[in-house]
């Protein structure tokens, strides 16, 4: 298992739009596995393989407090059941150290499936229920800075870029 | 996805109490309660304002120079970080690492070697910054001194001052009361079972409960919990309410056919305990100024069933008679008066961050202006129940003997019980009973008036 780099905004990979996976074999394993630990290491409760530059509709999340039930989502799709809005400060591990309000639907239906490509489907709310349209937004090349001013955004991507030049 | 840590949200959640302008912890906390980690962040608030005046002392001392204003976030997020280091098990380099995270979250990473710093000072200096906070006051002290007593207790100076002079012998335990954890206490309907039977009720499930000492309807939990734990409480069998407000109905002398209102009543916990107690009143009105709290009234009685009896819920000031009075004289009044809540602290800690003098001063203002103007709706030989969660004489006896002085068929009675404190005018006749908030498994801190409408005006000399 390795720790893999994680994509920074405004890196132009991120607004890849990623291909369904057919083939579920020991590689994918593998990989959802990496994703895994990536994900704990950067402290995040929601990886999309987007985010490693692997261009496949894969994610993992884990919402749990205690950071012990993992979930791998494969080809994931969602369905809105509940139009109310809930808000929410998101961030993003490609998107470091920036908070900001997003609106989204509060209850939706998770159709995906696991890691043997067994389909399955699971009705969500409340944090899951963000993260996971958050994640499915990265398999579509989209990120949540997308969803605030363009004021922000650009100052957001300002600073980002001004820190990578840093540290590069 | 990156979720913005539990750190992050309550020193946002508390910069914006202090600001005042956005009502209660409770309330902010209200757009977190979705969370998997709620408790956490509610321990987190609820606990660095518990603790607020020792631990914004120890601050001080860590802090070089002043943080700004606009940095109240930043100064919360250490407030919330010193009271884990000090009264939480979480493991020390938990603690500071969470919360230099939390300083990106707040999106101020400028802070983050500010908050390790600071926390890792604190811990190092431990031993002599806590001695020096806790150190016996010397009589003859600077004020400096006496701003340390009170930090020592965890309290505001003003309120610390006010209780000194007012109950020196009970200083410090009210200080220990207000600082702990409060007990979960349940009111039964006895009208629907019988305390004993509840209790072994409560015993089936696993719930661990004792009988109440102040009022024969209350059960003391061992342990909180949550009320759809409770066997029967959709259905009405107990509310959850602190043991001082059950002790109103048994003061009120009720009996059937009486009419009543309570002129502050939401949320309804004692209208219902009312209710309950005395089922076949005449009348009953409810009143409150809040459309929105007085929903929750409506909610409560609807739970309980009460709502068969004649009740009748008003929105308006108490004060104004002609929103509410149909001019027939009332038997019963109950006033519990907007107040400083400085009784009931050890539930609202946050009392401790907002309240001024000033606020205790305006709420007597309002305590004057009601009692003066339900007076004249009492029938003679009636009684009003004056009642605050307030442990300031102020809002209290001097109340009522202001009161008293001003109105001529206005009698106290003495109430006899085995609690609290008789509170005596200079000629020795009653001005209502004080409970403090001394009993760690018993009341909150509350002021109780028995005033009686006399037929001749009473004899101030006599």
């Amino acid at each position: 298992m390795a720790v893999l780099p994680i994509l920074e905004f405004p890196d132009p990979r991120l607004r890849t739009v990623a291909k369904p996976v057919t083939l579920f074999d020991a590689e994918l394993k593998s990989l959802v596995a990496d994703m895994r630990e990536t994900m704990y290491a950067a402290e995040g409760i929601g990886l999309a393989a987007s985010q490693v530059d692997v261009h496949r509709r894969i994610l993992v999340i884990d919402v749990s407090e205690t950071k012990d039930s993992p979930r791998a989502f494969i080809n994931p799709t969602f369905e809105v059941i509940d139009e109310e809005l809930q808000d929410y400060d998101e961030g993003c591990l490609s998107v470091p150290g920036f908070y900001e309000t997003v609106s989204r639907p509060r209850r939706v239906i998770i159709r995906a499936q696991d890691e043997e490509g067994v389909p399955f489907e699971l009705e969500a709310d409340g944090l899951l229920a963000i993260c996971i349209q958050h994640e499915i937004d990265h398999l579509d090349g989209k990120l949540f800075v997308d969803y605030i001013s363009k004021l922000k955004r650009d100052r957001i991507r300002s600073k980002l870029t001004k820190a990578h030049k840093k540290s590069a | 996805m990156a979720s913005k840590s539990a750190r992050a949200i309550a020193a946002k959640v508390l910069s914006t109490l202090q600001v005042g302008t956005n009502g209660s912890l409770s309330n902010l906390l209200d757009d977190y309660r979705e969370r998997d980690d709620y408790p956490l962040i509610q321990e987190l608030c609820f606990g660095a304002c518990r603790w607020y005046p020792a631990l914004d002392h120890l601050l001080d001392n860590l802090l070089s120079k002043p943080l700004k204003a606009k940095e109240s976030d930043v100064r919360w997020l250490l407030l919330v970080g010193l009271y884990q280091l000090r009264e939480l098990s979480i493991a020390d380099y938990a603690v500071i690492n969470e919360s230099v995270e939390a300083s990106r979250g707040l999106k101020k990473p400028w802070a983050a070697a500010l908050v390790n710093a600071v926390l890792r000072n604190y811990l190092r200096r431990k031993v002599s910054l806590e001695s020096a906070l806790q150190l016996d006051q010397n009589p003859g002290a600077a004020s400096s001194d006496a701003k340390r007593a009170a930090a020592a207790l965890a309290h505001p100076k003003w309120l610390f001052d006010r209780l000194k002079t007012e109950r020196p012998e009970s200083l410090e335990a009210i200080c220990d009361g207000n600082n702990a954890r409060p007990p979960m206490t349940l009111r039964v309907n006895l009208s629907k079972i019988s305390r004993n039977d509840y209790l072994e009720r409560l015993g089936e499930r696993g719930i661990d409960a004792t009988l109440g000492g102040y009022a024969d309807t209350a059960l003391v939990l061992r342990e909180p919990c949550h009320v759809d734990a409770l066997p029967g409480f959709r259905d009405g069998l107990v509310s959850v309410q602190d043991e001082a407000s059950q002790i109103v109905p048994s003061l009120l002398q009720l009996r059937p056919g009486l009419s009543l209102v309570d002129a502050c009543a939401a949320p309804g916990g004692k209208t219902a305990a009312i209710l309950e107690r005395e089922t076949a009143l005449k009348r009953v009105v409810a009143i409150d100024s809040s459309k929105k709290r007085l929903a929750r009234v409506t909610e409560t009685l609807g739970r309980l069933a009460l709502t068969e009896q004649p009740i009748t819920l008003c929105t308006a000031n108490a004060e104004n008679l002609d929103a509410w009075w149909d001019g027939n004289p009332i038997d019963r009044i109950l006033l519990d008066a907007p107040c400083s809540a400085t009784g009931v602290i050890r539930r609202h800690p946050d009392i401790k961050v907002l309240r001024t003098p000033d606020e205790v001063a305006s709420c007597c203002e309002s305590q004057q202006t009601l009692l003066a103007a339900l007076w004249p709706c009492l029938a003679e030989d009636g009684l009003l129940l004056y009642t605050t969660c307030s442990v300031l004489d102020e809002e209290n006896q001097h109340t009522i003997s202001r009161f008293l002085a001003a109105t001529d068929n206005a009698k106290c009675e003495r109430i006899t019980a085995d609690w609290g404190v008789e509170c005596a005018a200079a000629d020795g006749g009653s001005l209502g009973r004080q409970l403090l908030p001394i009993d760690p498994r018993g009341p909150d801190g509350f002021f109780f008036a028995l005033l009686r409408k006399t037929s001749e005006p009473e004899s101030k000399t006599g």
